[in-house]
This record gives structure tokens, C-alpha cells and sequence, in this order.
């Protein structure tokens, strides 16, 4: 008799496709996808979900509080990443060019005992509204955040100033840790 | 859960392998098409997910179902009731020798070079990014950044955790979740279109 292994389930199987089960449950479910197609529609499924992912992040369409290291990595194979680069309190002209395929700011910033990290945007075109990221993820011995911006977004907005506060977020309330200025400026960036 | 068990002979794998082992070499053409066409994509998966590489694996696919035919053809399979259980064993082969760098591919496939009909076989679909972006910026941040830093390089949760300060269980559990409500929208959108 033929045993197959039960039929995974979707956490499972995302799991596998990332390489977080250990040796005997990737062989047993390597050996049940050769087996059962209904649990290979379902895998097709999470490889498409990740291609998505991949597609849409690569197009710039994403924004994301992202790592230095994928950065790194983003560049190093061959993306053009165009960063900007500010220390707490720091302000900084930037634009986008059209070949640009992401764009990362990199704010300096005292995150040390910070349990929630929020960041408030303030447009110079939108007086009185402001933008607010919740909860974003961060790594609080780096000292920086890194944040991706929706490419196509941006391209489209005439020349303004942001404001970037971020804000350290406890029990007691929230307090500002720092404060950032980008002067925008449409079109094309000097090289 | 649940799991099947069945005679070897009893599936439809094993009923083709054994029809195309019984026939003269290359002689039953039409059960050498339907195998190909049932077994080609799991290999395909196997590949994807040992490979990393859409081409890579769309070439072991190649080899390994052409290996496999071809040993059926020259009846050098003792039990081809149980080609499933050969087949992944070529897989594992085939993906160690690319690990080793031992066989090129160009060697197998020319070596193992067949006129099976591939034409048809199931390919998945890919996903509208549009509305993949869409559903991403749905989440929240912490689970957006969750699934890029997931998806974009297939990074297992201890890496995705140590970049962000997170232990790889809190990983996994931001991700399950992230990745639930992603499909949830993607289905919802895919369903309206």
C-alpha cells in the first residue's frame, strides 16, 4: 500500500514554501505534492501569492517599512534604489528620476526602548491633514527606519515639503523621538 | 486530516506506468501524454520549491519526466505500479546533482531528449500585482513589511525575525495572519473582476 502523508494545511504549506519546516516534514510534503493535486493547487496558490508579492513590491507599488540588509540586497541585484538619508531634527532635498524602480527614506532615529513606533505624515499641499502609519515594525538596535514609498504616487505629486514625525508609542501616551523635513521636488533629480 | 492510502496499482499513476512498460518502446503514446501531463506539474513544484528558479525547475521537469519515460519504455522500472515513489527519488537526485554542480543540464535533457507531448501541461496562473499591491497596502504595517520581507527573497521566518527584532514564532504568527487576509483579498477581487 501507498501511504501518503495527511494533507497538509495552508499555514503548512506556506511554511514549506519558505523553508521553515524542518527535514522530515519538507520530505513528507514533498512526497504528498507528488501525490495529491488537490494540495498542489493549493501550493500554486501560495507561489503565486508570493510572486505577487514579489511583482508588486519590485514595481515600486508597495510601500513598506523594509531592513537595510534587503535593501542592500535589492541593489546589489542591480535595481536602481534611489535613498535619502536624514538624521533626527535633519532636512533633505529629493526627487525621484524616471528610471528609479524603488524608493527607500532612512531616518536616523533614538529607537532604543521604543515598543510601538508610529509615523505621522504632514503634506505642505493638504494644510491640516496628516497621514499616520501605525504600529510599524523595526529593529530597535539599528537605530534607523527604513521606509519604501509607493513610486507611482510620488511621480505624480508636484514639488512640496513632508513632515515625518516619528512617534514612540506606550502606555503613557505617545511622545515625538524626531522629526524629519524632505523638500520634494517633481522631475528629474540631478545626477 | 486526513491520508489516502492506496495500492500502488489502484492509482492512475501506476495503471499508465504500467500500460507504457507493458507496450513496445514508445508504443503507447497516448498513456505516455497522460502521464507526462499528470506528473510533469508536481515535479514542476518540487522544483519551484527546491530551485528557487522558474526555468530551473521547468528544466527539471523536463528531466525527470523524460528520465522517467525512458526507463519505463526500456522496462528498467522492477515495479512501475510504483513510478511516483521513482519519480521522486529522480527529483531528489536531479536537484542534488544541480546543488553539486556534478551533471550539467544540458547533458540531461539532451541525454534524456523525448517527443512526449508537453504542450498542456497545467501551468498556475499568475496574479494581477495591481491588485496584490492593492490587497498589501490593505494590511497593516507590521504585516505588510512581514510579507515582503517574506516574499520578496522566500526568507524563512528566524531570517525575516532577526532583521526586525522579532523571534521567528512572532514571525510566523504575523505572517499567518498577513498572508490570510492577502488571499482573502485577492479571491475577493479575483471573484468581482
Amino acid at each position: 500500500m501507498t501511504r501518503t502523508a495527511p494533507h497538509p494545511d495552508w499555514q503548512a504549506l506556506v511554511d514549506y514554501w519558505l523553508g521553515d519546516t524542518d527535514a522530515a516534514a519538507t520530505e513528507a510534503i514533498d512526497e504528498h505534492l507528488l501525490r495529491c493535486d488537490d494540495c498542489g493547487a493549493v501550493f500554486d496558490e501560495i507561489v503565486a501569492l508570493a510572486r505577487g508579492v514579489r511583482d508588486a513590491f519590485s514595481r515600486g507599488l508597495v510601500p513598506s517599512a523594509l531592513t537595510p540588509d534587503l535593501v542592500a540586497r535589492v541593489k546589489a541585484s542591480g535595481r536602481r534604489v534611489r535613498e535619502y538619508a536624514v538624521p533626527p531634527g535633519g532636512s533633505v532635498h529629493c526627487a525621484v528620476a524616471p528610471d528609479d524602480e524603488l524608493l527607500v527614506s532612512r531616518m536616523r532615529a533614538p529607537l532604543a526602548g521604543v515598543r510601538r513606533l508610529d509615523a505621522l505624515f504632514s503634506f505642505s499641499f493638504a494644510p491640516g491633514e496628516a497621514q499616520r502609519l501605525q504600529d510599524l515594525p523595526f529593529d530597535p538596535e539599528a537605530g534607523e527606519l527604513l521606509l519604501a514609498h509607493k513610486l507611482a504616487e510620488v511621480r505624480r505629486l508636484p514639488s512640496h515639503d513632508v513632515t515625518l514625525r516619528l512617534l514612540s508609542v506606550d502606555d503613557a501616551g505617545e511622545r515625538e523621538i524626531a522629526r524629519y523635513t524632505f523638500h520634494h521636488r517633481a522631475g528629474t533629480p540631478p545626477a | 486530516m486526513t491520508s489516502v492510502d492506496l495500492a500502488p496499482a489502484d492509482t492512475l499513476e501506476g495503471q499508465l506506468a504500467v500500460r507504457i512498460a507493458a507496450a513496445a518502446p514508445g508504443g503507447d503514446a497516448a498513456a505516455e501524454a497522460q502521464l507526462y501531463r499528470l506528473l510533469a506539474p508536481r515535479v514542476r513544484r518540487y522544483g519551484q520549491r527546491h530551485l528557487r528558479d522558474d526555468h530551473a525547475a521547468e528544466d527539471l521537469m523536463q528531466q525527470v519526466m523524460a528520465m522517467t519515460i525512458e526507463k519505463l519504455r526500456a522496462g528498467a522500472l522492477d515495479e512501475p505500479q510504483r513510478v511516483v515513489s521513482f519519480v521522486l527519488g529522480a527529483c531528489r537526485m536531479t536537484v542534488m546533482e544541480q546543488y553539486r554542480g556534478q551533471r550539467r543540464r544540458e547533458e540531461l535533457l539532451e541525454r534524456f531528449a523525448l517527443d512526449v507531448p508537453i504542450a498542456d501541461v497545467h501551468v498556475a496562473p499568475r496574479l494581477d500585482h495591481e491588485r496584490v499591491a492593492t490587497c498589501l497596502e490593505r494590511l497593516p504595517e507590521r504585516e505588510r513589511a512581514v510579507l515582503v520581507l517574506s516574499f520578496y527573497e522566500d526568507q524563512p521566518a528566524e531570517v525575516v525575525g532577526r532583521s526586525l527584532g522579532l523571534s521567528a514564532g512572532n514571525v510566523r504568527v504575523i505572517r499567518h495572519r498577513g498572508i490570510g487576509k492577502l488571499r482573502r483579498c485577492v479571491d475577493a477581487g479575483r471573484r468581482a473582476a
